[in-house]
């Protein structure tokens, strides 16, 4: 491991496709440890950067690495050993059991004459138990709410033993308690995090934020910081006030039209 | 697994046994046991030639080919319906047969070849060309993200197949050709000797292999296939690699034996419905049970009406166009 | 020197026939096939679908009437080789409506009702009728058969001889030969009697025998000659028992169910077309010998293999050929 090279990196990334661009010149580092939030509003390319940034896409122009190596030049298994993706929308007509569900995580980690092992086991377990899902292992994926169901992603994606792990609006589609668990679920997970995310507020808690427009990234940094008048008014198309919590000094953004 | 292997392998020869035991004429049990044991084990019964032929050279090939015939046509539905995360995918559906048939009837009723090409490499020919077209259909259609339109590609594409059947048929024609042809479309396998085994068996038994080797990858596409690339699946690779392998076993075994719907279509859920959808155990147990599902239609096909074969895809049709009715009632109730 | 008796007997019997025979009585009416056709003269531009009216035409002495043909099973006979090729040839197999219709003819000789009838591949007889053209359809396929079951049509009662003599007196009558017509049946009803004596003067006990025609591929359920149909009639006409039990004309029926059987002769078809590469009566012989199972047949291991032209097997005028192919068969068999 090149112990120097970040853990992901992207330089110049962008994506036309059939003519429309959408993303375009996308340089990061990613630090170890960090959350980083991506936002921006419908359409800036916020699932496409973290589609590209996870090798499920292949990018029209510049490139990804990974521990310094060429994203597309490793084996998927590699990659995957090492980064695991949740995504906005992914579910299955098919009846397996929620432990069934998580297990697939250990895909990168078998092969087809390795049979499957008590610490693979023990690893969906942990997993499980990570999201507070242990109780319904041997329940069926369709009985499950979303917010459950969303969970159980975020634990097939640790049994994967990623370092790093990506969550495209893992929060839509859940209601207002949903929301607060993951968020707080997400925050408490030791690994690095990059975290495509609708509500500003949301993104406040992340160390620092990509924000994107019209598949550009027009400001990287952290949120105070990032999220100026200027850039609420010209990416957002909203007024933000700062509002700070007197009790334990947490800072909001309240929204106006312009 | 281990002695889920050893009853598998019992449970397949019993039904080997008895699709060999019973057929057109009545021959009895123990005559059929006294030519296996000559021809297996070195035993010297005197027996009628004629017996011995009925029970070595036809009925047992034919019940083998019956049985790499189903075995391959329901591992190509399993190929297929997680590849495509459609529940209603199978080769028939998706105009493979339809091509097949097409193909035949181009050689055989046109005599399109001249005469170098039998019938099985013009069905051959004709079932990758449907193939084909449903690829690239799948491929065209992947930009706008639903597989349903591969199933409804797919019944266009074997509605155009079939339209074309007819009309040769129906052009050219006459009334001995178009009944000859017609048995043939509809499943037919009173030709098939040892050397259809030789080609079947090896080619179900590879497709098997293929899908088991790839059993967990097949797992991984549970939830897509953006899912299943995160999963650490080369994505492209194995649809190439297992869409090929579905492609050249169905077409071999309709080139064998004609167009047998609905085998692909049945036998994976019904197996689903007993251990879940997890490939380690679907995969195998597909194959044996659609080994097992065609044998018997085989079987019941010469037994139905007496004196006569009824077309082996008659009978998977009666069997099959019921369960998809089902399972399309199923799907919707739960929506 | 003795006059051979049975010559000097048909010689008489025209002789006496021609003396009954008289010119035809304007306008005719002729009943057939459920159709009253009326001619007010006799017709001098004819079409024929089929080839045993063609031959029927050139036997009768009427090929300067014919202006086209089609539906042809086999090279002409030789005799009318010079005859044949000055008229023109519609169709190898069925002709279009409007190519019989543009030959403006005054009458089109059918063979088969599933070419002009209810479900006519070239129309119905209305379709014809309506223009002014009528369609004589040959008794042997609509008397006591049942055109629209069974693939070929189903014989409801036992192929009767008389049938041919009736579409050879009426022809010959609509087109005024009627003492050419006479002399045609007597000399066909001479040679039938010839071939009957033969095979009751000896006295082995009837053999068996199976008509094999064709088939769809050459290890496929062959197409065999059922019950009560023309081969049928052969067949029982010089005492041979036909072993095939059902009553379509052209059924499919199992080898395994024929070897076990086990008929005393096999009567092949030899025909010119190829579609099926069992057409060719030498890829039929092969099969015989080859196949593990026919190879065992009495009727192959002792070779009686009879081959027979396809024409003889229908009701045709070289029906009488074939019945005397059997005869010396019958007569010269020796279980």
């Amino acid at each position: 491991m090149n112990t120097s090279a970040p853990l992901l990196a992207c330089h110049n990334l962008g994506l036309t496709v059939r003519g429309a661009c959408l993303l375009q010149g996308v340089s990061l580092t990613l630090e170890p440890g960090e959350k980083l939030g991506i936002v921006g509003p419908n359409g800036s390319g916020k699932s496409t950067l973290l589609k590209l940034l996870a090798g499920i896409a292949s990018p029209t122009q510049g490139r990804v690495e990974l521990e310094g190596h060429d994203l597309h030049r490793l084996s998927r298994r590699d990659v995957a050993r090492t980064l695991a993706v949740v995504q906005q929308q992914a579910d299955t007509s098919d009846r397996l059991r929620v432990h069934d569900a998580v297990a697939l995580g250990r895909t990168p980690w078998l092969s087809p004459m390795a049979p499957w092992r008590p610490l693979d086991e023990q690893l969906v377990h942990e997993a499980l138990a990570a999201v507070s899902l242990e109780h319904l292992g041997n329940r069926l994926w369709h009985s499950l709410s979303g917010g459950e169901r969303q969970r159980a992603h975020i634990a097939r994606a640790l049994a994967q033993q990623p370092r790093l792990l990506m969550l495209d609006e893992p929060t839509n589609h859940l209601d207002i308690r949903q929301q607060l668990a993951l968020l707080r679920l997400i925050n408490q997970l030791p690994v690095t995090t990059v975290i495509a995310l609708h509500d500003l507020n949301q993104a406040l808690t992340c160390d620092r934020l990509a924000v994107l427009d019209k598949g550009r990234l027009v400001a990287l940094g952290v949120p105070a910081q990032v999220l100026t008048d200027e850039c609420l008014a010209e990416t957002f198309g909203v007024k933000g006030r700062w509002l700070q919590d007197l009790e334990d000094g947490t800072r909001a953004l309240v929204f106006s039209p312009l | 697994m281990r002695p889920g292997w050893g009853w598998s392998l019992l449970l397949l020869s019993g039904a080997l046994l008895a699709a060999t035991a019973m057929g057109e004429t009545a021959l009895p049990f123990g005559q059929v046991l006294k030519v296996l044991a000559n021809q297996l084990a070195g035993a010297h019964y005197p027996l009628d030639p004629i017996d011995v032929g009925i029970v070595w050279n036809y009925r047992l090939p034919r019940a083998l080919v019956a049985a790499a015939c189903g075995a391959g046509l329901a591992i190509c539905g399993v190929i297929l319906q997680a590849l495509l995360r459609n529940p209603l995918a199978e080769p028939y559906l998706l105009g493979i047969s339809a091509g097949a048939s097409t193909g035949a009837v181009l050689v055989s009723v046109l005599g399109i070849g001249g005469g170098l090409i039998s019938l099985s490499v013009g069905s051959f020919l004709g079932a990758l060309l449907a193939f084909t077209l449903v690829i690239v259909l799948a491929r065209a259609s992947r930009a706008s993200g639903s597989a349903g339109l591969i199933i409804l590609a797919g019944i266009a594409s074997s509605q155009l197949f079939n339209a074309l059947t007819a009309f040769v048929i129906a052009r050219s024609a006459n009334a001995e050709q178009a009944r000859g042809i017609l048995f043939w479309l509809m499943g037919n396998l009173s030709g098939v000797r040892w050397p259809a085994v030789a080609l079947a068996v090896p080619v179900a038994l590879l497709g098997l292999g293929v899908c088991w080797w790839q059993r967990r990858a097949l797992d991984a596409f549970t939830f897509g296939a953006d899912s299943a690339a995160s999963l650490g699946v080369s994505v492209r690779q194995l649809q190439v690699l297992l869409m090929t392998c579905a492609a050249l076993v169905t077409a071999v075994m309709v080139s064998l034996v004609g167009s047998i719907g609905f085998v692909g279509l049945v036998i994976p859920h019904a197996v689903r419905l007993r251990v879940g959808p997890g490939h380690g155990l679907l995969v195998p147990l597909s194959a044996l049970a659609g080994a097992v599902f065609l044998m018997a239609a085989d079987v019941l096909s010469r037994q139905l009406i007496k004196g006569q074969a009824l077309p082996i895809g008659v009978i998977t049709a009666l069997v099959g166009a019921p369960v998809f009715a089902a399972l399309l009632l199923h799907g919707s109730h739960r929506r | 020197m003795k006059l051979p008796a049975y010559p000097a007997l048909a010689l008489l019997a025209s002789i006496a026939t021609s003396a009954l025979a008289a010119p035809t009585q304007y306008p005719l009416t002729v009943q057939n096939c459920g159709k009253a056709l009326t001619f007010d003269q006799a017709p001098v531009r004819a079409v024929t679908i089929g080839q045993a009216g063609t031959e029927l035409f050139y036997a009768l002495g009427l090929g300067d009437r014919l202006v086209g043909t089609s539906l042809w099973f086999d090279a002409v006979k030789p005799e009318y080789a010079a005859l044949n090729a000055k008229v023109e040839r519609l169709a190898n197999n069925e002709p279009s409506f409007e190519a019989v219709i543009g030959k403006r003819p005054q009458l089109v000789a059918v063979q088969f009702e599933w070419m002009v009838g209810p479900q006519g591949a070239v129309g119905t007889r209305e379709q014809f009728h309506d223009l002014n053209i009528p369609t004589y359809l040959m008794p042997s396929d609509c008397v006591g058969k049942d055109n629209l079951k069974g693939a070929d049509g189903t014989r409801l009662q036992a192929f009767d001889i008389n049938t041919l003599y009736t579409s050879v007196l009426e022809l010959a009558k609509i087109f005024d030969v009627d003492h050419r017509g006479q002399a045609l049946v007597a000399d066909y009803k001479a040679r039938l009697a010839r071939a009957a004596a033969r095979a009751q003067a000896s006295a082995v006990k009837a053999p068996t025998a199976v008509v094999w025609f064709s088939s769809a591929a050459l290890a496929t359920d062959p197409f065999v000659a059922g019950q009560q149909g023309v081969a049928d009639y052969l067949l029982n006409a010089v005492g041979i028992r036909n072993v095939v039990t059902s009553t379509e004309e052209w059924p499919t029926v199992g080898w395994e169910t024929l070897a076990k059987a086990n008929p005393d002769f096999i009567v092949i078809a030899r025909m010119e077309r190829r579609r099926f590469p069992a057409d060719d009566y030498q890829k039929k012989l092969a099969f015989l010998k080859s196949d593990p199972v026919t190879r065992n047949m009495d009727a192959v291991k002792h070779d009686r293999i009879l081959i027979v032209d396809a024409d003889a097997l229908q009701a045709s005028t070289r029906l009488f050929d074939g019945i005397e192919q059997l005869a010396e068969a019958r007569e010269h068999y020796r279980p």
